[in-house]
């Protein structure tokens, strides 16, 4: 990891977004390298939303620049972000349950004979590929026109980063993938974060409440409260209470823990 | 126990099915088995009083003729339920199709009656200010295809507009729709009352008539084109001339078929006139045997026995019968409209006539020519429809349109182009179905598809189209048109009871599939 570590794969450079008069993010700079999994952190409202749409092509920063392998890059929408190697794996992940795996996984970018909507699909290589890309980061389907609906939330979520993954991704963002899934399940998505980790030439950005998580799975941190960057190291540099103090904002836990007492 | 924790994979989860069990997970195994017992009451009702049979095909409902009528409606229904029902997959309604029938009707049939022509108000000044008219364009004598072509210009326009309304502004396509069913219901009417009454246009009818029989317009030798009831019609002497020209071959083919014919109508005659002649003899039995008269009994049973009547003579074949099958079996000159209009496998049903025997009236002449083309139409589309939803790169859009329209369009699915095609589709379907029925009977009325496209929705519902979308198969739509159009039929039959209640067996069928269809649905979402 440290090898890769020379040049960011992307990096964000004061990064200023304003929506009218309320300053969202005010000058975030950020480092994220292959192989890494890099864990965005912070409070409801600390603009960690408003950095990812920026970085995904949402809408452009007020100021600042992005950059993806030392090239400054610009994105009119979220199609350029993908074309230039962002993907985004959304909370919602963007599947339609009531269709098939494969149908999933190629949604809107289906192999057909020949480039027509009208072409007929090529279903067979797609069910091969689809299969292939998921048990590379570790889910076996058994059924490839199983709808989607029938999988399990870490199923979905497998399904959704691989999707991006084959896709072009050299850049994954993940969108509290934990969030609303059992113990068991975010377990199974931590797995699959480790195995996208391992595969050594992709960055994954991973937004989390869950300070657990992060510290299970990430190699660097970066911290945001109020728009800003209050604290950012590897794994190492960051002991235990400065990840939770951090997380609530820069409060002492011990603070916290009197104000409670009271 | 010790290791199963461990080996045990999340896809283990999932059973593997049984092919029976995959059967029955059909999302269309419900609609079938309605529709076959649908099709076992039909056969079973419409067999005549007082006989009994167990197959189906004896009865009235499933002769040649009951075959050609029931297709005809259960095939119309189909081509507009595709329409509404793959729209009703990408998320979105179309209430104007009933409307969008009788207005691409009202369309073609003017165009081919008063011709075609753009005409551009101005204002004038010459004399006062007044609206004055310079015409464009103005074509008379329109061919079939040239109306369609204009018709088609103006409802594909139509569902374009719709669509885009839809998609722009975020309105529910019901509501616009709706407007869609008032404003060309209202345009048909007050079209055909000003073009059929000129100068006041509050009075005409709201119907076309005296429209030619354009698909049976035939190019007669030595008589050039004409309709081909007009050239049966010829003076003796022309159709005595036209059968003395024809080949000689040609002539014993048809005299072979025309002695056939007519021998099976003398037969069936003969039959007619000895039941005649017996069924009072029987009737008379019947009260000998009842009051005890053995004596009279006797004597009635012989005179059955002995009842003999002079066979009737069957027809001889002349010049211009000759002529006239001949000149039925010319070919259309209009092969447009007769695509539309005329009729189909013919060949077929001449051979379930002629060697098969079983095409056969009550007095012995052939029952029905032949299938509605609209039954090949609606196979054709059927088949298009079903390749494009199941197995082109449109259908996975259409399915993840209407399953998840925001998954759709993060994975760059150009939703709106897709709904808007689909409105463009079911309008194309209601203006099929016109033509279907504009070149069949030659007429046109504003009153035609009225409530057509709640019939198509319900037959896509019966058939297993979730309303919320993105689920759904064109072999169901296809079953619940079927199911429509013959629980229509079938109930007709049943003794005794008032042929209406084909309406409450469907009431009760449309909220029972639905019920299914949202099962199914939430089975696979994983809500249940």
């Amino acid at each position: 990891m440290s090898a890769a570590a020379t040049t960011p794969l992307i990096e964000t450079r004061s990064l200023v977004k304003k929506f009218g008069s309320f300053t969202a993010l005010n000058g975030v700079s950020l480092r994220v390298y292959s192989g890494e999994v890099h864990a965005l952190l912070g409070d409801n409202g600390a603009g960690k939303s408003t950095l990812i749409k920026i970085l995904s092509g949402v809408f452009p920063p007020t100021s600042g620049e992005i950059t993806v392998e030392g090239k400054v890059v610009s994105f009119a929408s979220p199609r350029n972000a993908t074309d230039a190697g962002i993907g985004t794996v959304y909370q919602d992940l963007a599947l339609n349950p009531l269709t098939s795996v494969t149908r999933n996984f190629f949604l809107g970018r289906e192999l057909t004979r020949f480039k027509s909507p009208f072409g007929l699909l090529k279903m067979n290589e797609m069910h091969e590929i689809a299969m292939q890309e998921m048990k590379k980061i570790g889910i076996t389907i058994s059924d490839p026109e199983q709808a989607v609906g029938t999988m399990s939330g870490g199923q979905r979520q497998t399904l959704a980063i691989a999707r991006a993954i084959y896709f072009g991704a050299k850049v994954l963002i993940l969108d509290e993938p934990t969030s609303a899934l059992g113990q068991k399940q975010q377990m199974e998505v931590l797995k699959t974060i480790r195995r996208v980790q391992q595969l050594g030439n992709i960055a994954i950005i991973l937004i989390t409440h869950n300070e657990i998580h992060a510290r299970l799975i990430a190699d660097r941190f970066t911290f945001l409260s109020l728009g800003e960057v209050i604290g950012e190291g590897t794994a190492k540099d960051l002991e235990g209470d400065d990840i939770k103090r951090l997380m609530a904002g820069g409060a002492k836990i011990g603070d916290l823990a009197k104000e409670l007492a009271v | 126990m010790k290791n199963s924790a461990t080996t045990r994979q999340e896809s283990d989860r999932l059973e593997t099915k049984s092919w029976l069990n995959a059967v029955l997970a059909r999302p269309e195994i419900g609609p079938i088995g309605v529709m076959l017992l649908l099709f076992g009451m039909l056969g079973y009702f419409s067999i005549p009083a007082g006989e009994f049979s167990l197959n189906p095909f004896a009865g009235e409902g499933f002769n040649a003729l009951g075959i050609r009528n029931n297709l005809r409606v259960i095939s119309q229904l189909g081509i507009i339920a595709l329409g509404a029902g793959l729209l009703i997959i990408a998320g979105e309604f179309d209430l104007s199709i009933g409307s969008m029938i009788g207005f691409a009707g009202a369309c073609m049939a003017m165009i081919l009656r008063w011709g075609f022509a753009i005409v551009i108000p101005y204002l004038s000044f010459d004399g006062g200010m007044h609206i004055e008219f310079f015409t464009l364009v103005h074509i008379t004598d329109v061919s079939a295809l040239t109306a369609i072509g204009i018709t088609m210009c103006f409802t594909l326009f139509f569902g374009w507009l719709q669509g885009y309304i839809v998609v722009k502004s975020g309105l529910p396509s019901f509501i616009v729709t709706l407007g869609g069913l008032f404003f060309l219901r209202g345009l048909t009417e007050v079209s055909l009352r000003a073009f059929n009454h000129r100068p006041d246009q509050t009075k005409g009818a709201t119907t076309v008539t005296e429209i030619p029989d354009i698909k049976n317009i035939i190019e007669v030798p030595g008589y050039g084109e004409m309709e081909r009831e007009a050239a049966k019609a010829l003076p003796e002497a022309d159709l005595t001339a036209i059968a003395n020209s024809l080949p000689a071959d040609t002539i014993a083919a048809i005299t072979e078929r025309l002695e056939y014919t007519y021998n099976r109508v003398a037969e069936a005659k003969t039959e007619i006139l000895i039941a005649k002649g017996v069924k009072p003899m029987e009737r008379a039995l019947e009260n000998a045997l009842a009051s005890g008269n053995d004596y009279m009994a006797n004597i009635i049973q012989d005179k059955i026995a002995n009842f003999k009547i002079e066979p009737v003579v069957a027809k001889t074949v002349t010049d211009t019968d000759i002529a006239r099958v001949y000149l039925d079996s010319i070919t259309t000159a209009r092969p447009v409209a007769n695509f539309f209009g005329g009729d189909i496998l013919e060949p077929v049903f001449d051979w379930l006539y002629f060697p098969v025997d079983w095409n056969t009236n009550n007095f012995g002449n052939q029952f029905a020519p032949g299938l509605y083309s609209c039954v090949m139409i609606w196979v054709l589309l059927s088949i298009l429809c079903y390749i494009v939803l199941s197995k082109t790169q449109a259908g996975n859009w259409i399915y993840s349109t209407g399953g998840n329209l925001n998954a759709a369009k993060a994975n760059g699915v150009p939703t709106n182009k897709v709904k808007i095609s689909l409105f463009i589709f079911s309008a194309f379907c209601a203006t099929i179905f016109a033509a279907c029925q504009v070149f069949e009977v030659n007429t046109a009325d504003a009153a035609k598809g009225n409530l057509k496209e709640l019939e198509a929705i319900a037959a896509a519902v019966i058939g297993g189209i979730v309303m919320t979308g993105g689920f759904g198969t064109i072999m169901g739509i296809i079953v619940g048109a079927f199911i429509f159009g013959i629980a229509k039929e079938a109930f007709f039959y049943i003794p005794g009871i008032d042929g209406s209640f084909y309406r409450v067996f469907l009431g009760l069928v449309i909220v029972a599939s639905a019920l299914l269809n949202e099962n199914i649905r939430k089975r696979i979402m994983g809500t249940l």
